[in-house]
């Protein structure tokens, strides 16, 4: 028989074996079946990467902090809720949530959403970050370039700043890019916090383009912690002479 | 632990996966905040018929999807049209590293807009959440088969939409 693109046409067991669906036996019986038939093999990539693409942007909305007005509404109606509690609770599920995600993603071929943990353990001495009281922080160069460059004067080598804004809390957060990696971090305190950390996308051609498209994992973060708009060429210099506050 | 205990602390924990299920039926980030306020404030009202032991995480997705396909009537009745994306168009994001990504971020959404509201779930349940083909025909009480052949033709739609 022969695949094409035409939905009606493929047998619905390609697609419940795509999505883990099938038992084994039938499972290695499709498995079989789409590694000899190139179209189908294809069709396979096109649909994985979909899903790969789907979960790259939709992902960081569920890793990103709740918005206060959200917490509010789900609060008000709690009998007695312990508000600190709540968070550090979800902070716990966001954690445990990153390490299955990094798995996942690494699995299926892709954006490796959140190389956090690969960094730290095999970056040697290129590692941005750092762990400081149980905290993802920025360290070495990139705290550095944090600190000190202007998006507007950008350095000649080394970590390279993006966007400067202000978050739902006030706290101010800046964009980077740092070799293999690009991320967010916001000030709190002294420190710079790694809000999230994303590996840069492999040359991949083909079905993979579309899943190795630049971060729309990090694009969704910021929207998600953007308050108004990101500062302007002055706001950021403004910002850096009051150290960040 | 309480039952209204249960339903306090399960509803704070599950209000990241809640945005994300509100992100990918909506078309922006505003509409999704909205829409994740509602559910969670119908939940509350509604809290005496969640059943102790039972999926929290389902009912409230099952609250929001309804809200969701209330609107689109709604929507639909006030004949608004969503707006097809042009090739190139520009997303309005400056020099954030990865504009690009922030125009994924919104193709992505718009083709996901651009689904009928009977494929939108099912892909958003299944290729976003990871419910998998039996839990999400529970939740949108379909049978299972209903629930494949809508995810079939969502996903065909949408890779065309995004796909070279």
């Amino acid at each position: 028989m022969t695949m094409t693109n035409d939905p009606e046409t493929i047998d619905p067991a390609f697609f419940a074996w795509l999505d883990g669906e099938l038992d084994e036996a039938a499972a290695a019986a499709m498995a079989a079946r789409v590694a000899a038939d190139p179209e189908l093999t294809m069709l396979a990539q096109q649909h994985r990467a979909l899903g790969v693409t789907l979960r790259g942007v939709f992902d960081p909305v569920a890793l990103a902090p709740v918005p206060d007005a959200l917490l509010e509404a789900a609060r008000s109606g709690a009998k007695v809720i312990d508000f600190t509690a709540a968070r550090e609770r979800r902070r716990g599920w966001m954690s445990s949530g990153w390490g299955r995600q990094a798995a996942a993603m690494a699995a299926s071929l892709a954006i490796g959403l959140l190389a956090g943990r690969t960094l730290l353990s095999e970056g040697g001495s290129e590692v941005p970050v750092a762990l400081a009281g149980g905290q993802l922080v920025a360290a070495s160069a990139l705290k550095d370039s944090l600190s000190t460059q202007l998006a507007s004067a950008p350095a000649a080598s080394g970590p390279r700043i993006g966007l400067t804004f202000r978050d739902q809390r006030g706290a101010v957060c800046r964009s980077f890019l740092d070799g293999a990696a690009s991320g967010l971090a916001c000030r709190d305190g002294a420190r710079w916090r790694v809000r999230g950390l994303f590996q840069a996308p492999e040359g991949q051609g083909g079905a993979y383009r579309m899943a190795a498209g630049p971060d729309p994992a990090l694009a969704a973060l910021i929207d998600s912690q953007i308050s108004g708009e990101p500062m302007d060429a002055a706001g950021e210099a403004a910002a850096r002479t009051k150290g960040w506050r | 632990m309480t039952a209204s205990d249960a339903f306090d602390t399960g509803l704070g924990e599950l209000l990241p996966k809640l945005r994300r299920f509100a992100f990918s039926l909506s078309r922006d980030a505003a509409d999704a905040d909205d829409l994740a306020q509602r559910t969670v404030e119908r939940a509350l009202i509604s809290r005496d018929q969640w059943q102790a032991g039972t999926r929290l995480d389902s009912w409230l997705y099952r609250i929001m999807r309804n809200i969701w396909i209330d609107e689109a009537r709604a929507r639909a009745r006030q004949a608004k049209v969503v707006r097809p994306l042009e090739d190139g168009e520009e997303a309005g994001f400056d020099p954030r590293p990865g504009q690009d990504a922030a125009i994924d971020l919104e193709r992505v959404m718009a083709a996901m807009a651009r689904l009928p509201d009977e494929q939108r779930e099912v892909v958003a349940l299944i290729l976003v959440e990871g419910f998998g083909y039996r839990e999400a025909a529970e939740l949108l009480g379909l049978p299972i088969g209903t629930v494949s052949s809508r995810l079939v033709r969502g996903r065909t739609a949408l890779l065309a939409m995004l796909g070279e």
